[in-house]
């Protein structure tokens, strides 16, 4: 560990653990606490990654969690960030991208080639002749993309919680850390996040080489960590805004949702590197990064460095390299003036020296541009933004740290809605308009100077109080004073080119100059040519010098320029947090555990699970839904059909607003009868069908579909609203239960149970009845759907599992078999019933179908009735038909949704086709030309290779109907 | 390395002119005038010159030619669809996508990958057939496929997703392909203002001056323009426009929501889609996965992004590709679709003499781009439109003759 | 997630309700043309603005009209249908 310095105040490493690990190959140790990035730097490593595009080497550029060059695979996951993951112990970590290793990934003749490689190239050819660029695709898409996904990598569950407060502060540095104080201390509950392992901002590593920020961040840490009331998150970040305040919370284990009723946004600042050649060297880093190595990691950046600044902030960061021992050979300041403080005096009576108006011109690579060997300075022109190279000398160097200025991590501010403005004291966007409750403090706000930050964090702190209803002092702060945080322009021009404004993209300052050129010269399409910011860091060391440089070419002010969107996340976010546990709730009926016990393969219907036939040992599936059919033909079967919406209307209006809400007739229907109920929508189109039975003069009882039950209820209810009618409407589909028992002895198994006599008399087809099965009161229906002879038992849901098994007791002489849906769907068919949904479709009405029967055009109103009477003026395209193809057909057999051809014309297509043992034939549903619906016409159906078979149009039901004990 | 790429080493200035010309402020009359410079109305822009030789046309953009939704959509081409009359549509832009790259003299990147729709229900597999025979009936490539040939293009995918919603098959479509959406923007931008046509940013329509029942000219925020011919081709703010001539329309406003995974090395060569679990999955040149779900549930005229999409959508990605858990979502967004009730696009003329309307696009609008582009134009051009597009006229509901399309999408799940 | 008050439930993330359109009156069946009707059947106040939609909160089974922004989704107040001048 070459690099690491002796003890640091507050660092965030725990010297008693050492961990060991390997890199590319090579074997290290680390300190628990470090980051991949700190534990390979402090061991002199200096080439952590290839670039995307050109691959050149690149080390360290943030180290605040967005360094994208620097990922890593530990040969389970990839794209691991080295300035985020911590080392763990025994990790065996690669760079990712590379051929042949990071040192000599054989990628890297790119960046020799780059020349050919202009802005957009990739729009400018491989094109041409088209045959080829497949080839060329090839090629380029396996250059792109960054780590290789294991395709072993385990579905990864994380938790996800919802969380309410007052006040959300979002980042813990001095400003968010005293606003959340003071929410806090006036009783608010209030959650504060912070992305770093540790609270404290800019206090943990922004240090001068004094010790006044240390001890401000014991002071203002000690409190909050202390206080009731603030809730700390660290290592969480904040991924977006989202409306009405919710902000998700990433963590390692998890997401948590915080609704909030006021948020600061107390992000601060992401420090922006001034453009020169070679700027992207291992070793040339941001200031700040600097600055994180040594007091977080008590890790050396380099040996001799020189800082390059335009700031206040590069003299700061000249005392911390002092302090850790660095030999700071120079300090340039491309400002003319430099900086006129204290700070200055501190550094030049440490022995530096300060070179003002003066930029670096150019790093000089060390051998295979693995590093710094040094930097050429020069004089720099403020008014021009020119480098004078005539008048250069060169450094030696293994490190440049560089402060040129700032952009507002304001991400979250743009997402929730914020205007922004330029200020022009701080060089900087800063918010000008906020959206309710939402607030901001420090850095990101335009507050520099720590004493202003405080007094800004204490400012949004009350004004979310006074927001929020409590009383709360109106705190003034004072405006930045003295130079720039942000130097306006820091971009040196280079005619050799290689001075990298994205590093995730590889952008340099030529490739904003030749877009332009090309008519690319607003941010967003200029943003979409060159692809600036849309690297995994999604520009947030790039997209402010963009903006500069577009100002630039075309003579404007930043201001006018403007910025690109902020888009969720704010930091890449994994699938698996987002994902969370991924629920998929079902309903199930009560008889729901007989099904699984009797080897029920399950179906979804709507929201509920439903068997579809019933396994038996060595017979396939189709032969055992014939049995499980022929079964209710000759004998009996019983099927659960509880998942079918059930639904009452009580009270004198009932059967006027059934009346409107369905398309036949309910006022003249006898209590105790029931009858067939067609849905329509307002635009005349079949919606669902359904059975209503009177139960008394003021109370129907109605079951509809399965699927579409939920969706006919809310319509029910929306009618009732708009018709305003007495009516109570009740939806009982879960209260009850239901069984259909059918076939030709299903009498004589309903009846051994049955209170009341079941004869025709009694209860004749279409009947209905309160009575009792096995001493449990329900409802009897007499139905006809699968069946001839059937009956449907509607038993309250906690009673249904004894009625069942009552049922298949009483059964168990005439051989009772329970089936599923899928039965009940050949069941139906071989009687002639189609089904809504199955053989309609969302633009289907009734004439097409055959209802004209069920539709009652007499009647004042019915929801679809005045569609109905346009669409009865035009001519019918399709009809419905029952079809059979010829006895013993062995031909190539029609699937659903083959077409019905006449000549090269499509006509219709099948809905339903099913072989049906009991008529010994294959059997159907098929929309046909409506001059081929009379019994006998025969229509073509082309099946899947194109064969036509000849179908013959038949009256239903397919299957002689059984009398019935 | 192609040679073309060689006079970018050699030459000390960028050696490429501008795409289009920077225009300030538009003439007092224009012969055409397009409302929207995304890829429809730069593409009629650019048919209306070379097809008909009318080249006095303004295309005017509120923003920056393609900032709607051409260079918001998941860029999927494809034309699998259900009505005969939709196929024939989809499969003539299709035809124009292949040989687009060539005519405009820019890299699309075009990238043929295969199309599948997965089917998790007997109901789904019914659909598929459908289309995949009204497909083949009219001469494009689809067909009806088992999980085995979809293990083969993708073996990475879990055929049970999880167990949640096993796979029993798919709709096979192999002209299927993925795009560069801003480039097609750019092509066509670039192809309209050679042959004469100007295009201005930064331009917003502020009014539409309809005299006697015909167009008459258009207000701007750079002033009035004396025209009699207006298209409208603005997907989402449609509504906004056919307000300017008191038109009522169906169309509604939802938003649809996208996202992207940062980039990884290819893996996943073919489109995938599947309605059951609302995704559609495609990796782009770049390498990342560019996903998308069903649209938002209700009207928002806005392209704010939700949190319940993005989890909606990550979850059911993980039933199907398991492995994904710790990949990243690095961007998400949303652009504004103009939906009609039978999920086909609304063209051609309307009641008010000189204004057309190429609207509805819904979340089908990229892959119609060139062709919605030449019918368009063709429109204008002959104040008629052309057979193609008869079934997509306006007119069509109050002929209750809403198009097929919507048969599929509502066929019970 | 956006949050809606339900005029019974109290204020709810908005996945637990269901969006039923912009509320709109019936013209007379009888009274009106076939072309006035298909309009009123198809046609759609697609402009964005303030608006009176249907909303239904599900697991109560709750309708009610929501005045809301559909361009900024602002929702102004809610009310059972019929309540408006109470609310």
């Amino acid at each position: 560990m070459s690099n690491r310095i002796g003890k640091k105040p507050g660092e965030w490493i725990n010297r008693e653990a050492t961990l060991k690990f390997s890199y590319e190959g090579k074997d290290f140790t680390a300190y628990e606490g470090d980051t991949i990035s700190s534990a390979l730097w402090a061991a002199g490593e200096r080439v952590l990654g290839r670039s995307f595009k050109y691959h050149r080497p690149r080390g360290v550029l943030s180290s605040a969690n967005h360094d994208v060059n620097v990922m890593m695979t530990d040969g389970i996951d990839t794209n691991m960030r080295g300035d985020v993951v911590a080392v763990r112990d025994g990790m065996k970590l690669e760079a990712v991208n590379t051929v042949g290793g990071v040192k000599a990934d054989r990628n890297r003749f790119v960046d020799s080639i780059s020349p050919l490689l202009p802005v957009g190239f990739y729009y400018k050819a491989f094109h041409t002749p088209r045959r080829f660029f497949p080839f060329w695709e090839k090629m380029i898409r396996k250059a792109a993309g960054l780590g290789i996904v294991n395709f072993n990598f385990p579905r990864v569950l994380k938790r996800k919680t919802t969380t309410h407060c007052d006040l959300l502060v979002i980042g813990a540095g001095p400003a968010g850390l005293t606003a959340a104080l003071v929410g806090a201390d006036a009783g608010l509950e209030v959650t504060l996040v912070d992305e770093n392992q540790y609270a404290g901002g800019s206090l943990t590593y922004d240090r001068a080489g004094a010790s006044e920020a240390a001890s401000k961040l014991s002071e203002l840490i000690g409190r909050v960590k202390t206080h009731q009331g603030i809730s700390l998150h660290t290592a969480s970040y904040a991924a977006g805004y989202y409306t009405d305040h919710l902000i998700p919370i990433v963590g390692e284990n998890g997401i948590t949702k915080v609704r909030a009723k006021a948020v600061i946004v107390a992000t601060g600042v992401f420090e922006q590197p001034p453009v020169f050649r070679y700027n992207d060297l291992p070793g040339v880093m941001l200031g700040s990064s600097a600055q994180r190595l040594i007091h977080r990691y008590a890790v050396k950046p380099f040996h001799t460095g020189i800082v390059v600044t335009a700031n206040h902030h590069g003299y700061r960061v000249a005392l911390d390299l002092l302090q850790a021992g660095v030999k700071v050979s120079a300090l340039i300041d491309m400002r003319e003036l430099g900086e006129v403080s204290v700070l200055e005096e501190d550094v030049v009576r440490k022995g530096v020296v300060v070179h003002k108006g003066c930029c670096v011109y150019e790093a000089l690579p060390s051998k295979g541009q693995m590093g710094v060997a040094g930097a050429v300075i020069c004089t720099y022109d403020e008014a021009t933004n020119q480098a004078n190279p005539s008048n250069s000398f060169t450094l030696e160097c293994d490190g440049i740290a560089m402060s040129a200025g700032w952009a507002p991590a304001a991400a979250l501010l743009y997402q929730a809605g914020t205007q922004m403005r330029y200020d022009d004291t701080t060089q900087q966007f800063v918010p000008a308009k906020l959206p309710q409750g939402v607030f901001t403090a420090g850095k990101v706000n335009g507050a520099f100077a720590l004493e202003q930050r405080l007094q800004d964090g204490e400012r949004a702190g009350n004004e979310v109080l006074r927001y929020l209803g409590k009383s709360a002092p109106e705190v003034n702060v004072e405006r930045h004073a003295g130079s720039s945080p942000s130097h306006p322009y820091p971009i040196v021009p280079h005619p050799k080119a290689k001075n990298f404004v994205d590093f995730d993209e590889d952008i340099q300052v030529k490739d904003f100059v030749n877009a332009a050129k090309e008519g690319f010269d607003n941010i967003e399409l200029m943003k979409r040519f060159t692809t600036v910011g849309m690297g995994p860091s999604q520009g947030k060391h790039s997209n402010m010098n963009a903006i500069r440089i577009l100002g630039k070419i075309r003579g404007l002010p930043v201001e006018k320029i403007g910025t690109t969107t902020a888009r969720p996340f704010f930091h890449p976010t994994p699938i698996g947090h987002l994902a969370g546990r991924g629920f998929h709730p079902h309903r199930l009926t009560p008889m729901h555990g007989w099904h699984e016990e009797a080897g029920a393969e399950f179906t979804e219907v709507g929201a509920w699970l439903r068997a579809a036939y019933y396994h038996k040992p060595d017979i396939s599936k189709q032969e055992v839904i014939q049995e499980e059919a022929l079964s209710v033909r000759q004998s009996v079967g019983i099927i659960d059909g509880g998942s079918l919406g059930k639904f009452e209307v009580h009270c004198a209006e009932a059967a006027e607003y059934l009346e409107r809400f369905y398309a036949g007739k309910f006022a003249s229907q006898a209590v105790g009868e029931t009858r067939y109920a067609l849905m329509l929508d307002e635009s005349g189109v079949v919606v669902d069908d359904g059975v209503v039975a009177r139960l008394a003069q003021d109370v129907f009882y109605i079951t509809v579909s399965t699927s579409n039950a939920a969706a006919v209820y809310r319509e029910m209810q929306r009618w009732l609203q708009i018709w305003k009618l007495q009516i109570g409407l009740i939806n009982v589909t879960g209260a009850y239960g239901l069984i259909n028992v059918a076939g030709p002895n299903a009498r004589a198994v309903v009846g051994k149970l049955a209170k009341h006599s079941l004869a025709d008399s009694d209860l004749p087809k279409g009947g209905i009845r309160e009575t009792e099965i096995a001493g449990i009161a329900v409802r009897l229906v007499r139905v006809g759907f699968v069946s001839n002879l059937a009956y449907e038992i509607h038993v309250p849901a906690g009673s249904a599992v004894h009625v069942w098994n009552a049922l298949m007791d009483a059964g168990a002489n005439f051989g009772i078999r329970p089936f599923g849906t899928d039965a009940q769907r050949l069941l139906r068919l071989e009687m002639g019933n189609h089904l809504v949904g199955h053989d309609t479709d969302g633009l289907t009405n009734p004439y097409e179908i055959g209802a004209e029967w069920a539709i009652s055009m007499d009647k004042p109103f019915f929801v679809g009735q005045r569609s109905l009477k346009i669409i009865a003026k035009r001519p019918v395209k399709k009809r419905l038909v029952h079809f059979m193809l010829e006895e013993g057909f062995s031909g190539e057999m029609p699937f659903e949704c083959n077409l019905v051809m006449i000549q090269d014309e499509i006509k219709g297509r099948v809905t339903s086709i099913s072989f049906t043992r009991s008529a010994n034939r294959v059997i159907g549903f098929a929309y046909v030309d409506p001059k081929d619906v009379d019994p006998g016409s025969k229509f073509q159906i082309r099946t899947d290779s194109g064969a036509i078979v000849v179908a013959t149009v038949v009256k239903a039901p397919f299957v002689k109907l059984e009398r019935g004990a | 390395m192609p040679l073309r790429l060689l006079k970018f080493a050699f030459s000390k200035n960028h050696p490429a002119p501008r795409f289009f010309r920077a225009l300030e402020q538009p003439k007092k009359s224009y012969d055409v005038v397009i409302i929207g410079g995304g890829g429809h109305g730069l593409a009629a822009a650019y048919y209306l010159a070379k097809d008909h030789g009318i080249t006095n046309v303004a295309v005017l953009e509120r923003g920056y030619i393609g900032g709607g939704n051409t260079g918001r959509n998941t860029t999927i081409v494809r034309s699998n669809y259900l009505t005969p009359e939709g196929v024939n549509f989809y499969d003539a832009s299709v035809k124009i996508y292949e040989g687009l790259s060539e005519e405009l003299d820019l890299n699309l990147f075009y990238s043929n990958r295969g199309h599948f729709t997965l089917a998790h229900t007997e109901s789904a597999m019914r659909t598929m057939r459908w289309r995949a025979e009204v497909n083949k009936h009219v001469g494009v490539e689809s067909r009806v496929v088992g999980p085995d040939e979809i293990a083969k293009a993708c073996p990475q995918l879990d055929l049970s997703c999880s167990g949640h919603a096993p796979i029993l098959g798919a709709l096979y479509h192999a002209p299927g392909s993925i795009a560069r959406h801003d480039g097609v923007a750019w092509g066509y931008a670039r192809g309209a203002d050679r042959q004469g046509a100007e295009i201005f940013q930064n331009t917003e329509v502020t009014g539409i001056d309809v005299q006697s029942g015909k167009v008459a000219g258009v207000h701007t925020s750079r002033g009035y323009i004396a025209t009699k011919k207006v298209l409208s081709a603005v997907a989402g703010f449609t509504p906004r426009v056919t307000k300017m001539v008191d038109l009522d329309t169906p169309i509604v406003i939802h938003p649809l929501q996208a996202c992207v995974t940062e980039p990884m090395k290819p893996w996943l060569n073919s489109i995938l889609v599947s309605g059951s679990l609302h995704v559609y999955v495609s990796q782009s040149s770049r390498g990342e996965l560019v996903m998308g779900s069903s649209l938002d549930p209700y009207e928002v005229h806005s392209t704010r992004s939700s949190l319940d999409f993005v989890e909606g959508l990550t979850s059911h990605m993980l039933d199907m590709f398991p492995f994904l858990s710790n990949v990243k979502i690095v961007r998400q967004w949303a652009g504004m679709a103009d939906m009609t009730p039978d999920f086909a696009p609304i063209m051609g003329k309307t009641p008010v003499e000189g204004f057309y309307l190429d609207a509805g696009w819904g979340t089908w609008g990229f892959k119609a781009t060139p062709i919605s582009g030449k019918t368009m134009a063709e429109t204008i051009a002959n104040d008629r439109a052309p057979e193609m597009i008869h079934s997509f006229r306006l007119s069509r509901f109050e002929d209750y003759e809403l198009t097929g399309e919507k048969g599929a999408a509502s066929v019970g799940h | 997630m956006k949050l809606l008050h339900c005029p019974m439930n109290g204020t709810r993330p908005i996945s637990e309700f269901v969006f039923g359109g912009e509320f709109r009156d019936m013209p007379d069946p009888e009274a009106s043309t076939d072309k006035e009707w298909a309009a009123y059947v198809h046609n759609r106040n697609g402009a964005p603005g303030l608006k009176k939609e249907w909303w239904y909160h599900g697991p109560s089974g709750t309708w009610f009209i929501a005045e809301r922004n559909t361009l900024t989704e602002e929702v102004l107040r809610t009310y059972l249908f019929g309540q408006e001048t109470a609310a």
